[in-house]
């Protein structure tokens, strides 16, 4: 028996040895038909097959792979529950995968000083079911939250309908632990101490989509629930009207918790997704508003919306009865990028910012597009900050939609960029929107931030290939990801 | 560009150089930084100066490049709720102008007429508020940079929500101006509170821990507080004429609102606190004198040595270190006038005294601070004083990653040369 299993090894390549030494032999993966998987994550157009994928328990074993990786040569990254939606953890240079998801206890909570210390692993959700029978949560909510890590979250710094009133991943985040590219452990923001004196590398690390180091603890900052909601339904005949509306609201100082729009052909997905909650199928836009905090002060906000939204001709606006029926609106709402397969082979989201008084005119250069191209494009997003999410509906059996759609994307992107908005609100860069970085940032502001990736990543080996555009390479990238398409 | 030459520089708070410029266009400053860079000219900037005694080694610069006509609001939408602004332009200044869009930058630090957003953002100043709020680096979505050749490099972006490429924002906010010459902020605005209000309760010194409790219990129940300071009985005595510890709870929303949570405060204070409920423009004034009571490097004249610190803990934690400074004051002789945030660890604290007895109390107050976690800065203090104390301390995990960062975007040391920690 022993001496099977080491003939067995014996083929074996020896960096695959020498991992499962580090993690254990059943905390590695290294077969291919194991592998498969692994070969992309929320961004399926682009695929690449890993060298292996390890699952270490603690931050001892995640050094001691990096270290490994780093003295070997390997390239390597960190993945979280794959729920990207950039490619930002897709293995282009068949790197080693380290998983962290066996990494997902909570570890404190300290409700006096209001925060929480958990491993990457856990999920974001569970962070929030964990506090709330004495009343906490965690603020930052992206739509998938019931799977994606609080890692992953501190890589990509995300966001959610909810950071409109109280911010995205980083300013939630109170201290890190950190293993470096070379597999030295820092630990930032120790006891989640504010203002420690130093450059703020916290900040640096919370959306540096995983090329400055591998976070192995986080703490972060829990809010004690808001003492009531109320949420807002209003429907529009005009887009224009809803997304004045918008600005009316934010204008009239008020602070939603949550300021969310789709349009007519995102209404179509979301009411033949799952979660249909029988909006009219004859309506332009719905804008979906919440405000939280002190009770008696709820209803004149709400009030004061409502009265925005009949200045705004909506057609009709309703205030939710109860929780159930909030909780209705909302899961429509959050699963709406999925329900788009109900109406569409395929689709691309796109996430591009703006200032949000350019909305309309915005709104009106995406549906040029959507006309120019003859795809239908469905918008679902956070028109509160400005974060729109075009969602270009395709099909990829169809020859050369693809690539009309991936043109289309970077099209509403564009829109964006000229009106002095940004590629990306929460997606991150990844590979997908590298080239997309030149439509914002100069050579100069560029290379500025290449300069501090060399601090951290010096020999490139975490995660390369990501985030920035390479004069060289960028064209021949875009050239793969066109031809190896295969969306969803 | 207005230039001043021979300047003297024999003052109580150094990093002054005996050339100071004061440019009025950003090419200005480019090209002005350039030049040092090529010239090999070290270089302190600065902008209401009143920062000047807060960190740095040595003692005099080559020049100083002075943004205090580098000032005004940019752009401004309301819709956007965004504002970008030179450096230059004071606090006082900018809320003045947001005011008439009932907006404002929610930040609060010390010195609002004189201190400039651009050396807020650069100290990482803050107020009590921040606590509700965020301090800079919740605030600042974007700006221009200056490098020290004269590169102008822009960070984020003039939208709230943004994550294309590293946020470099966070890079030069409270790096002390060692990085790169912050010319233009963008920041989120808020709008102005529709009402507010300020409830003060006061205990004798004995009675301090049921502020402690009533102070977890506020955190724990369902109301919005925007501060929650606990003032020492010297800082109370000074700015409410009560000689005893204060907690400030302060109150920003809808009248309804406010007024809601001030009866929740009146209902569960402690039996023996007294409590005084500042409304509308009494709570402002109240915040206008706080923030001016500490010294700043403006304030030249000769007398008993002030300085000012800043601790950093865990929020509650600020309560132990108030307490705790109370005791080393009387043992060392100095006397202290002081504020922590419980809901966000930050405290200030203006200790003034004899030379030894401030040293000693520094000493202290560090090991005692180290004990939980927390740290000690100098935020002002006299440059003989730098000599014996070092402005910031002995530790800090990564600094080996600050020095590399510093060598990759200065590495000529043009700016503020060994203003920051580790002699950065």
């Amino acid at each position: 028996m022993l001496k099977r299993k080491k003939n067995k090894r014996e083929g074996m390549d020896p960096h695959i040895r020498s991992l499962m030494k580090i993690v254990g032999e059943k905390e590695i993966l290294y077969k291919p038909e194991d592998l498969l998987s692994y070969d992309c994550d929320g961004f399926t157009v682009h695929k690449a097959m890993p060298k292996a994928v390890v699952f270490p328990e603690n931050t001892e074993e995640v050094s001691a792979i990096v270290r490994y990786c780093h003295m070997n040569n390997l390239p390597f990254l960190a993945r979280g529950a794959g729920t990207g939606l950039s490619g930002g953890a897709i293995p282009l240079n068949n790197e080693v995968i380290i998983s962290m998801v066996k990494m997902k206890k909570m570890l404190h909570v300290d409700l006096e000083n209001r925060q929480a210390v958990v491993q990457p692993g856990f999920v974001n959700l569970k962070l929030t079911h964990s506090i709330s029978d004495k009343g906490y949560y965690y603020a930052p909510d992206p739509s998938s939250q019931y799977v994606c890590t609080i890692g992953g979250n501190v890589a990509e710094n995300a966001g959610g309908a909810h950071c409109l009133k109280y911010g995205v991943t980083t300013n939630h985040i109170l201290g890190l632990e950190v293993v470096l590219p070379d597999g030295e452990v820092i630990e930032l923001g120790e006891a989640g101490v504010p203002d420690r004196p130093g450059y703020d590398l916290m900040g640096l690390l919370t959306g540096s989509e995983g090329t400055l180091g591998i976070v192995t603890t986080i703490t972060v900052r829990i809010l004690k629930s808001p003492q009531g909601k109320q949420t807002v339904l209003a429907y529009f005949d005009q887009v224009e009207d809803g997304s004045r509306a918008v600005s009316d609201i934010i204008s009239a100082g008020i602070v939603p918790a949550a300021l969310e729009m789709m349009d007519k052909t995102a209404i179509e997905g979301v009411e033949a997704g799952t979660y249909p909650v029988g909006h009219p199928p004859d309506i332009e836009a719905l804008l979906l508003i919440e405000v939280d905090g002190i009770l008696a002060g709820l209803e004149e906000q709400v009030e004061h919306i409502l009265e925005v939204c009949r200045k705004r001709n909506v057609r009709e606006v309703k205030v939710a009865s109860s929780e159930e029926e909030r909780g209705r609106w909302w899961a429509n709402r959050k699963t709406g990028f999925g329900a788009m397969g109900a109406i569409s082979p395929d689709y691309l989201v796109q996430d591009g910012v703006i200032p949000r008084s350019r909305l309309p005119e915005v709104l009106q250069n995406i549906y040029d597009i959507s006309r120019t191209s003859g795809l239908r494009i469905a918008n679902i997003f956070h028109a509160g900050d400005g974060n729109l999410h075009p969602l270009i509906l395709f099909d990829s059996r169809v020859p050369g939609e693809t690539e009309k759609a991936l043109k289309a994307g970077t099209e509403c992107l564009k829109a964006c960029a000229d009106v002095g908005g940004s590629i990306t609100g929460e997606h991150g860069v990844g590979i997908e929107k590298k080239e997309e970085m030149r439509f914002i940032f100069t050579e100069e502001e560029l290379e500025a931030q290449m300069r501090i990736r060399e601090v951290f990543n010096p020999y490139d080996l975490l995660n390369k290939g990501k985030l920035f555009p390479t004069p060289s390479r960028c064209m021949d990238v875009k050239k793969i990801v066109k031809e190896t398409v295969a969306v969803k | 560009m207005e230039t001043k030459h021979n300047v003297s520089i024999e003052d109580r708070f150094g990093n002054r150089g005996t050339e100071v410029y004061k440019p009025v266009t950003e090419k200005e400053i480019s090209d002005f930084l350039k030049k040092a860079n090529e010239e090999g000219k070290s270089v302190s900037i600065e902008g209401g100066g009143t920062k000047r005694g807060y960190g740095g080694q040595g003692e005099a610069y080559d020049w100083t490049l002075s943004l205090a006509d580098w000032k005004g609001v940019v752009e401004h939408q309301a819709g956007d709720m965004t504002v970008t602004v030179r450096a230059g332009t004071t606090i006082a200044e900018l809320q003045t102008f947001l005011e008439d869009y009932d907006q404002k930058v929610s930040i609060d630090p010390c010195w609002p007429d004189d201190s400039t957003i651009g050396g807020v953002i650069s100290a990482n100043e803050s107020g009590p508020k921040r606590m509700n709020y965020g301090s800079a680096r919740d605030l600042v979505i974007g700006l221009r940079v200056v490098y020290p050749d004269g590169e102008v490099i822009r960070t984020g972006a003039k939208v709230v929500k943004n994550v294309a490429g590293y946020d470099m924002n966070k890079l030069f906010i409270g790096a002390m101006g060692t990085l790169g010459v912050i010319s233009e902020i963008t920041m989120k605005l808020r709008p102005k509170p529709k009402y507010e209000s300020l409830v003060l309760l006061s205990v004798e010194e004995e009675e301090v821990d049921t502020l402690r409790s009533l102070a977890v219990s506020i955190q724990d129940a369902m109301i919005e507080p925007v501060c929650l300071e606990l003032m020492n009985p010297q800082l109370s005595k000074y700015l409410t004429g009560r000689e005893a510890y204060t907690l400030l709870v302060g109150f920003e929303d809808v009248e309804k609102a406010v007024k809601d949570q001030e009866g929740w405060m009146e209902y569960h204070k402690p039996a023996s606190a007294q409590m005084d409920v500042k409304q509308e423009e009494d709570a402002r004034e109240f915040w206008k004198a706080f923030s001016k009571r500490a010294p700043n490097a403006l304030d030249q004249s000769d007398g008993e040595t002030k300085v000012v610190l800043k601790t950093g803990s865990k929020p509650m934690e600020a309560f132990s270190i108030i307490k705790e400074a109370e005791k080393i004051q009387h043992e060392v002789s100095v006397q202290v006038e002081s504020h922590g945030g419980l809901g966000h660890g930050i405290s200030q604290l203006v200790v003034s005294g004899s030379e030894e007895g401030i040293v000693s109390f520094v000493d202290q107050l560090r090991k005692y601070a180290a004990k939980q976690k927390g740290y000690v800065i100098l935020k002002h203090l006299p440059t003989e004083l730098r000599k014996s104390i070092d402005p910031w301390g002995n530790y800090t995990s990564g600094l080996f990653l600050m020095e590399k960062i510093k060598k990759a975007v200065d590495p000529d040391h043009t700016l503020n040369h060994q203003r920051f920690i580790g002699g950065i």
